[in-house]
C-alpha cells in the first residue's frame, strides 16, 4: 500500500513537471513569463517553509536573503564582462548565505515572536543600508544590468530565450524542491520537526538545538538567495523594495494560502496568490486588494490548512 | 481536532448548501462577460470602425505613491478625452489602457509586460516613481515601444541609463539647479546649507545644486541628509547651525513634514528658506498653513493665473483640471505639476504621432525620429509654455518659475526662459 502511494506520488510529480515544462510552448508571452515568475516566488516561499513549517520559526527576514541574493548576482553581472551566469549564481548565494549566517547567529538564540521580530529588524537594517548607500547599490533606483547567456563553462553559451529561461528556472526550482524534500525527510529534518513540536524536550534528549536552528536558517536563506538570483536574471534589475519586510510578509501569506509544512504548498500558494492578484487587478484596478483581502480571510477561516491541505482532505474523503 | 471538524462543517455548509450552484456561477459569469463585450466603448460612437491607438499608462494608483498617481492619471485622461473630442490622432481615436503599479517595481515591471504582450499597446505614457520607471525601461526597449516619461524625476533616466525609446518631455534636477542657482546666490545669499531627502533623487539633486551654486559664485557650506519617510526630522534638523545665509530644501514626498519642522525649530527665522517646488506643491499648502510663508521655490508649473501663466489656454486647463480633481478629492485641490506634465506628455506624443504618420508599433522608429528635437508651442496643448525635446538625450527643457509663498498662495517672482535652463547632454544611446 505504502509502495503504491509512493509510486503514485512520483508519477504525479513527473506529470506536473512535464506540464510545467511544456507550458511555455502553449502559453502566450505574458503568461509564459508570469509562470516563470510564479516558480521563482514559489522557490522563495518553499525556502521559508523550511523554517515556518518544519522548524516552527516564523521568519520575516526572507526579504533580506532574497534581496541579498539579487544584489549579489547584480554585483557579479555588473563587474564582470561579459556577464557570467554561474558567477552570478555563486555571488548571489554567497551574499545570501553571509546575511543568513549573520542573522542566524543572533536570532536563533531567541524563540517565537522574539525570533520573528529579530529577523524583521535584520531585514530592515539591510533595507536601510541598501536604500541609502546609493554609490554602491543605486539606492532607491536599484541596479539594472544585462542578462547573462545560458552557459556551460568553456563548452557552450547561448542567449536566454523566454523558453530556455523558463526551463532553466524550472530545473533549478525542481532540484531545490528535491533537495529540500530530502533534507526534511533526513534525520536532520526530523530533528527540525522535533524542535517545532517541543524544543525543550529536543534539547533535553541531547540535540544542540541552537546549532540545528543556525543550519536551518542558513539553508533557508541559501534557497531564498537562489530565488533572488533567478529573479535578477529574469528581470535584469535589483531594487531595495525586494529587501523590504513586506516581501517577507507576502512569503508568509504564500505559505498560509498553500499549506504550511508541505514544501509544494507554498509554491501552490504563490501561484494562487499571484494569479488572483493579477486577474482581479485587471477588473478592479487599484481596488483589487479588497477582494484579495476578503478571499484571504475566507481562506484562513474555511481552509486553515491551506489549499494543499484542503485538496488532500477532499481527495481522502 | 474539534476545530478541524467545525472548519470542515462550515466549509461544507457554505459550498454545498445549494446557495452557490455551478449553474448560478456560470450564469452570472456569462452575464458579466456578455455585458463587458456588448457595452460600447465611448470612442466607438464617434469614430465608427476606426481602430483606436492603444496607449498604455502605468501609474501608482495604490500604495505610497497613490495620491500623486491618481492626480497624474487625471492629466493623461484629460488629454486623451480632449484628443478624442477633437477628431483623434490621424483620424483614429485613442484608447487608454491604465495599469496600477502599486508603487512597487516588481509589479510595475509585470504590468509593463502585460501592456506589451496582452494589451498590445502602441505607446506608453506614464511613470511616476523613478525606481519603477527604471525597472520598466528594459521592457519598452526590448519590445521597441516608445516610452514617454511623464513624471519620473531621476536624472539618470536621460543620462547614464538613457535609451532611444524613452523620452522625458518635462524637466529634471540639473536644469532646475541651473535655473535657480543664480537667483539663490544673487538675490538671497552667498552661503547655503542643503537639507535633502537621503535617497537617489535627493542625492543627485544635491550634487546638481552644489555644482551650480558654486558656478554662480556662491558656496555650499554643509549638507544634511534625512532618510526618506522620516516622520520626526528633529534629530537631523536640530544639528543644522552655523554661519550661512540660506537653507535649501530638496524634498519631494516629505514636503509637508520638512516644511512644518523647519518652521517649528525656528530655522526659517534664522535663515532664508528656499527649495524644490515640491515642498510647496499646491496640494501641500493646506497642511503647511502659514508655516510656509516666505518660502522661495522653483517649479515648472504653478496653478496661478498671473504673469506669463495668465493666458486663455492656461485658464482653460486650470478650470477643467480643477473640476476633475474635485471628483476624486472633494476638498478641490488645484492641479499640480503631475497633472500638467501628464497632460502635456500625452499632447507631445500626439504631436509626434501626427508628424510621423504613426500607424502602430511598426512605425516606432519614425515616431522616435519625429519626437527627437520636437518643438512644442505654448497653447491649449501646452499651457505651461514652449518646450523642446533635445535630440541627444530625449530630455525636454521648459521654462521654470521661481516663486514665493505669500498670503498662502504662489506668487511668481521670476520666470527663467527654457534657454537659460540648458544643461549639457550626458547620454550615450546603447546600440539598437
Amino acid at each position: 500500500m505504502k509502495k503504491r502511494s509512493h509510486k503514485t506520488y512520483w508519477i504525479g510529480f513527473c506529470v506536473v513537471v512535464a506540464l510545467l515544462a511544456a507550458a511555455p510552448l502553449a502559453l502566450p508571452d505574458f503568461w509564459r513569463r508570469f509562470l516563470t515568475e510564479i516558480l521563482i516566488w514559489g522557490l522563495l516561499a518553499m525556502s521559508s517553509d523550511l523554517l515556518v513549517g518544519y522548524t516552527g520559526m516564523l521568519s520575516f527576514g526572507h526579504s533580506a536573503f532574497f534581496g541579498l541574493g539579487m544584489y549579489g548576482a547584480a554585483a557579479a553581472l555588473l563587474t564582470v564582462s561579459p556577464p557570467n551566469l554561474w558567477l552570478a549564481v555563486g555571488c548571489g548565494l554567497v551574499g545570501a548565505a553571509g546575511v543568513a549566517l549573520f542573522a542566524a547567529y543572533f536570532s536563533t538564540r531567541l524563540r517565537d515572536i522574539y525570533f520573528a521580530i529579530t529577523t524583521l529588524i535584520f531585514s530592515q537594517i539591510f533595507y536601510v543600508i541598501i536604500f541609502t548607500w546609493t554609490d554602491v547599490t543605486g539606492g532607491e533606483n536599484g541596479l539594472t544590468f544585462r542578462r547573462p547567456p545560458l552557459s556551460i563553462p568553456w563548452i557552450y553559451a547561448t542567449p536566454f530565450t523566454n523558453e530556455t529561461l523558463h526551463w532553466f528556472v524550472l530545473a533549478v526550482v525542481t532540484a531545490s524542491y528535491l533537495i529540500l524534500r530530502r533534507i526534511t525527510q533526513s534525520p536532520f529534518g526530523m530533528v527540525l520537526q522535533s524542535i517545532r513540536e517541543n524544543e525543550n524536550r529536543t534539547r533535553a534528549v541531547g540535540y544542540p538545538v541552537e546549532r540545528y536552528k543556525v543550519v536551518a536558517v542558513m539553508l533557508s536563506g541559501l534557497f531564498a538567495g537562489l530565488a533572488g538570483v533567478l529573479y535578477a536574471i529574469q528581470n535584469r534589475f535589483a531594487a531595495p523594495d525586494f529587501v523590504y519586510f513586506l516581501v517577507s510578509g507576502e512569503t508568509v501569506i504564500f505559505n498560509v494560502m498553500g499549506g504550511i509544512g508541505t514544501l509544494i504548498g507554498p509554491i501552490v500558494g504563490a501561484g494562487f496568490f499571484l494569479l488572483l492578484r493579477e486577474t482581479l487587478s485587471r477588473f478592479f484596478t487599484e481596488y483589487y486588494l479588497i477582494p484579495v483581502g476578503m478571499m484571504f480571510i475566507a481562506m484562513v477561516i474555511f481552509m486553515p490548512q491551506g489549499l494543499l491541505g484542503f485538496a488532500r482532505n477532499w481527495l481522502n474523503r | 481536532m474539534a476545530n478541524d471538524l467545525n472548519d470542515q462543517d462550515s466549509s461544507y455548509e457554505f459550498w454545498r448548501s445549494g446557495k452557490v450552484t455551478r449553474r448560478r456561477l456560470v450564469g452570472w459569469g456569462a452575464g458579466v462577460l456578455g455585458a463587458t463585450i456588448l457595452a460600447p466603448a465611448p470612442w466607438r460612437a464617434a469614430f465608427g470602425q476606426a481602430k483606436p491607438y492603444k496607449i498604455g499608462t502605468i501609474q501608482p494608483l495604490s500604495g505610497p505613491g497613490a495620491v500623486g498617481g491618481k492626480t497624474a492619471l487625471i492629466g493623461v485622461q484629460m488629454a486623451a478625452d480632449r484628443i478624442n473630442k477633437s477628431g483623434g490622432i490621424n483620424g483614429r481615436p485613442v484608447e487608454l489602457v491604465v495599469a496600477d503599479d502599486e508603487s512597487k517595481p516588481d509589479v510595475g515591471r509585470r504590468k509593463a509586460q502585460k501592456l506589451v504582450d496582452d494589451d498590445k499597446i502602441d505607446v506608453q505614457v506614464g511613470g511616476f516613481l523613478s525606481n519603477i520607471c527604471l525597472a520598466c525601461m528594459p521592457v519598452w526597449e526590448e519590445a521597441r515601444i516608445v516610452n514617454i516619461i511623464s513624471v519620473c524625476l531621476d536624472t539618470t533616466l536621460t543620462t547614464s541609463k538613457c535609451n532611444r525609446y524613452s523620452f522625458r518631455p518635462s524637466d529634471y534636477a540639473p536644469a532646475q539647479a541651473v535655473a535657480f542657482a543664480p537667483y539663490l546666490v544673487n538675490q538671497m545669499g552667498k552661503k547655503w546649507h542643503i537639507v535633502f531627502a537621503d535617497y537617489a533623487w535627493g542625492q543627485s539633486t544635491r550634487d546638481a545644486y552644489v555644482a551650480q551654486i558654486r558656478k554662480a559664485g556662491g558656496e555650499v557650506v554643509g549638507a544634511t541628509g534625512i532618510p526618506l519617510g522620516t516622520a520626526d526630522m528633529t534629530p537631523f534638523l536640530s544639528k543644522i547651525s552655523g554661519n550661512f545665509d540660506g537653507l535649501l530644501g530638496v524634498f519631494a514626498t516629505d514636503g509637508v513634514t520638512v516644511g512644518n519642522q523647519v518652521y517649528d525649530l525656528g530655522l526659517t527665522r534664522k535663515y532664508k528658506w528656499a527649495g524644490d517646488g515640491a515642498i510647496a506643491e499646491s496640494t501641500n499648502l493646506p497642511a503647511l498653513g502659514n508655516k510656509i510663508e516666505g518660502f522661495v521655490g522653483i517649479n515648472r508649473y504653478l496653478p496661478v493665473l498671473e504673469g506669463p501663466l495668465d493666458t486663455p489656454a492656461h485658464r482653460k486647463f486650470l478650470e477643467e483640471a480643477s473640476v476633475r480633481l474635485k471628483k476624486i478629492d472633494p476638498t478641490g485641490p488645484l492641479p499640480d505639476r503631475y497633472v500638467q506634465s501628464n497632460y502635456e506628455s500625452m499632447n507631445a506624443l500626439k504631436l509626434g504621432m501626427e508628424k510621423s504618420g504613426f500607424r502602430g508599433r511598426e512605425d516606432t522608429m519614425k515616431l522616435i525620429e519625429a519626437l527627437e528635437g520636437l518643438e512644442m508651442k505654448e497653447g491649449d496643448d501646452f499651457p505651461q509654455g514652449d518646450k523642446v525635446l533635445r535630440k541627444e538625450d530625449h530630455q525636454a527643457f521648459v521654462r521654470e518659475f521661481i516663486f514665493e509663498i505669500r498670503g498662502g498662495r504662489h506668487r511668481i517672482v521670476e520666470t527663467v526662459a527654457k534657454e537659460k535652463t540648458l544643461f549639457p547632454p550626458a547620454c550615450k544611446f546603447p546600440a539598437a
